[in-house]
């Protein structure tokens, strides 16, 4: 076993060089015969990747721990799924993760229907296989998966019990399918370069794959922001750690190219810039995954004792100035067909805006990343960068990203007159002004949120005209129903009404993170068994403490009944879980969760004659942050969905086939 | 002998000060918001990656005594910024979560917001530039309409001179 799989390991690697080698020759020679030679290489990689993936799945699972790994992971007692998920765990499990998804999504370039006799193919394949190499390398000589012991331990040393949720079974997996596909557009911009040929072919394919690969960074967000929630016991979902800002960054810019590059599919505009934006959102996945590696800066997300966050250092380095070179050669070609603006104001103008305020986010939370290691640079003195810094900086820019959400649906393309702002705006900003006095005559005084919700409800008016008149104007001509009218009109056109539902989901976020951030109560309290909590309109009856065993772990819990104005509306069971084989242990929350509030109750304390102390939690509007997670899911679906009128690919029109 | 009570008493007092403290440590409600402004400022160094307010006693021994000389400091009476600047004072402004709005640390807080001026001065003026150079486009092309207008006409005017001499 052992053999075979370091075999899968270092054969992945010969063929990826070979591939690599094999296709660059092909291109430079116009043979098809050698293109085919390395596609059929890729096959070939795929298949020992699958099987160094099969071979550490099954070590995982059958406790083998004179695997290095297995010990450092796992042990006996772990259920089986979190045996699987341990794969992930560590350095070299995820790093072969990484790799499967990197030679899985190239497999589905190179022999992909869409992308058949297309002489990109070549060319985004040796991109793709330049990173494969690199992993490999890293896998076969820097973080082996497949090490032996010495000496074979009785027991490994377990999973870390914070990795023992559901939530971390698919965060890590979405968040890697996110990281990876980001190399998928940046394949599609170098080969479009090398040939010359920035198409509406370039745009459609290049927007379909950051879709996929912004919806997998979103999901491995959302995942674990929901895992920080219920499993670290701080009643929070976001805390700015260096590790969660490397994976936002790359979605902030992300999201400004998919915004940009719709002004280069109607101008023809843009280019330069669309393909910074590609290739700074490649670089940013490298440099986040520099930032866990290396341990530069501490993070709780940190893989410990790793020299590994070099390597990347220098393949990003290598990567962003190959890619900088490609652009600044192609310059004059991408420079040649720029075009210009109708107006000031215009929905093209609003993009800009867009772009601006989503880049300097992206640079708010990198400045604020690196601050530490800046500030120790220059003066010699070391300073922490956390939560307040970045709500601080980032609440005002990301309140006028929503502004311009808001704005942006009812600005015409092209010019938009005086004449026409007021028709489309009066209502809305009306509507808006009177939602906001009414927020404050109900109670709700903070500047920050009042401002913040009054900017929702303008989003939510203006989206819903869209639909409202798009609907209208439909059925004027065909006279249907209303409800298949709106179907059609946003099965004819996926890609602007799920952009839409994506800005709705993004609204009810916001609106969570307004609410919970602004009008959070909580309380510490030490009670006696059948004494109470009153917290808001909520009495908790503490009615039990005890004490089980599961597997080895022990979990004392408490029992206690919640009662809302007097009504009761269910139990809770908060836990504290003392693991078998670490340290420290963790807290399982007590939630009770509605559209308006959660109750949070987490067991902090006790005593042997059953006094106990809790963190009483009432966290307004969460529940809209998953509901706002769940649009942005459906509408990144349904906006990349092949429909029945969105089967039609732009025909390439680049080069002449040489080789494909 | 009323001195020696007294003394007594003092005595008695000092002995058992530490444990009143630690009942009104313990009885102090460490999620109230006069808690929270004070024990947010600090990063609890247990790797935990909390603030010490957030940072949970039963799994931090190293929060437990910070949140109990935070409570001490705010029964003398000593506000956050105080309390802050005391910290500061013994263990730097790496304790704190966020950097000092002063000094070299302004810049962490101002930077962005430059950036994000600049760029936005900068985005005005290429839309600026691109607007005009559409306006002097179309007025070039205003231009070759009439030219082509004018063009036309003689043309037209020739073909009837023309049509009237033969027809």
């Amino acid at each position: 076993m052992y053999l075979f799989a370091n075999a899968t390991i270092y054969v992945g690697l010969a063929l990826a060089i070979y591939s690599l080698l094999i296709i660059t020759l092909g291109i430079s020679t116009k043979n098809q015969k050698l293109i085919n030679s390395g596609k059929g290489g890729v096959i070939a990689i795929l298949v020992c990747a699958s099987m160094a993936m099969l071979s550490l799945f099954y070590l995982l699972a059958t406790s083998q721990f004179q695997y290095e790994y297995v010990t450092d992971y796992t042990s006996s007692e772990l259920p089986i799924i979190y045996k699987l998920t341990a794969l992930w765990a560590g350095n070299s499990g995820s790093l072969l993760l990484w790799t499967f998804f990197l030679v899985l999504y190239t497999v589905m370039i190179a022999f992909s229907r869409k992308m058949r006799g297309n002489p990109m193919v070549p060319y985004i394949s040796a991109i793709l296989l330049g990173n494969i190499v690199f992993f490999f390398l890293i896998l076969g000589f820097v973080a082996k998966p497949f090490i032996l012991l010495d000496q074979v331990p009785i027991e490994g040393h377990g999973l870390n019990p914070m990795l023992q949720n559901p939530g971390m079974i698919i965060h890590p997996v979405t968040l890697y399918l996110g990281y990876v596909g980001l190399a998928i557009p940046f394949a599609f911009a170098m080969a479009a370069l090398l040939l010359k040929n920035v198409d509406d072919f370039w745009i459609k394919m290049t927007r379909r794959w950051t879709i996929i690969a912004w919806l997998f960074l979103s999901l491995g967000n959302i995942f674990g922001g929901q895992w920080a929630y219920v499993e670290l016991g701080w009643g929070g979902y976001w805390a700015w750690d260096p590790v969660e800002n490397a994976s936002f960054m790359p979605w902030l810019t992300a999201t400004a190219f998919l915004h940009s590059v719709m002004i280069q599919e109607r101008k023809n505009m843009l280019k330069i810039w669309n393909i910074s934006l590609i290739i700074t959102s490649y670089a940013l996945t490298l440099f986040g995954t520099f930032l866990v590696r290396s341990g530069v800066l501490t993070s709780v997300h940190a893989f410990a004792n790793s020299n590994l966050g070099l390597y990347f250092l220098i393949f990003m380095g290598v990567a962003v100035i190959g890619a900088l070179y490609v652009l600044m050669s192609r310059y004059s070609l991408l420079k040649r067909s720029a075009g210009e603006f109708n107006s000031y104001i215009s929905k093209e103008s609003s993009f800009l805006i867009n772009n601006l305020l989503l880049v300097g986010a992206a640079f708010g939370v990198f400045w604020g990343t690196v601050f530490p290691l800046v500030s120790e640079a220059v003066r010699g003195t070391k300073v922490t960068v956390g939560m307040p810094f970045f709500n601080t900086v980032q609440a005002p820019i990301l309140l006028s990203m929503m502004f311009v959400m808001a704005v942006c649906p009812l600005l015409a393309w092209q010019r938009s007159s005086l004449k026409n702002l007021k028709k489309n705006f009066l209502i809305p900003a009306i509507l808006a002004v009177v939602a906001m006095a009414l927020m404050v005559v109900l109670g709700i005084q903070k500047a920050w949120a009042v401002i913040g919700f009054g900017v929702i409800v303008l989003l939510f008016i203006t989206h819903f005209l869209e639909f409202y008149r798009g609907v209208k104007a439909r059925r004027k001509m065909t006279k249907e129903k209303v409800y298949l009218s709106l179907y059609r009109l946003m099965t004819k056109n996926r890609r602007r009404y799920g952009g839409y539902m994506v800005h709705i989901g993004i609204a009810f976020i916001a609106m969570g993170i307004i609410g919970s951030q602004n009008y959070d109560v909580q309380t510490m309290k030490t009670v006696n068994l059948g004494d109470s909590i009153e917290v808001k309109d909520y009495r908790i009856n503490y009615e039990r403490l005890d004490q089980k065993r599961e597997g080895i772990n022990d979990i004392v819990y408490a029992e206690m009944t919640v009662f809302k104005n007097g009504k009761r509306i269910g139990n809770i069971m908060p836990e504290k879980v003392f693991y078998g084989n670490w340290d420290q242990p963790s807290s399982e929350v007590g939630l009770i969760s509605s559209l308006k509030e959660d109750l949070y109750v987490v067991l902090s304390d006790w005593e042997d004659d059953g006094k106990a102390t809790f963190i009483v939690k009432v966290n307004p509007m969460i529940a809209w942050l998953w509901i706002g997670s769940f649009m942005i899911v459906i509408g990144s679906l349904f906006a990349v969905w092949n429909g029945k009128y969105q089967n039609i690919t732009p025909r390439y029109t680049g080069v002449r086939k040489e080789v494909s | 002998m009323k001195n020696k009570i007294y003394i007594g008493l003092l005595l008695i007092a000092f002995i058992f000060q530490a444990s009143i403290v630690r009942v009104g440590a313990e009885e102090f409600d460490y999620k109230s918001k006069e808690f929270e402004a004070a024990a947010s400022q600090f990063m609890c160094t247990c790797g935990c990656g909390q603030d010490h307010f957030e940072c949970d006693p039963k799994t931090c021994n190293l929060t437990i005594g910070f949140k109990e000389d935070i409570v001490e400091m705010m029964n003398k009476g000593w506000n956050k910024d105080k309390i802050r600047e005391y910290y500061v004072n013994i263990y730097g402004e790496e304790i704190l979560t966020a950097p000092e709005k002063s000094g070299f640390s302004l810049v962490a807080w101002v930077l962005p917001f430059v950036v994000l001026g600049i760029a936005g001065v900068a985005i005005f003026f290429i839309i600026r530039k691109w607007v005009k150079k559409k306006g002097t486009d179309e007025g070039a092309l205003d231009n070759d309409i009439d030219k082509d207008e004018v063009e036309e006409e003689i043309l037209t005017s020739m073909i009837e001179e023309e049509r009237k001499k033969y027809l």
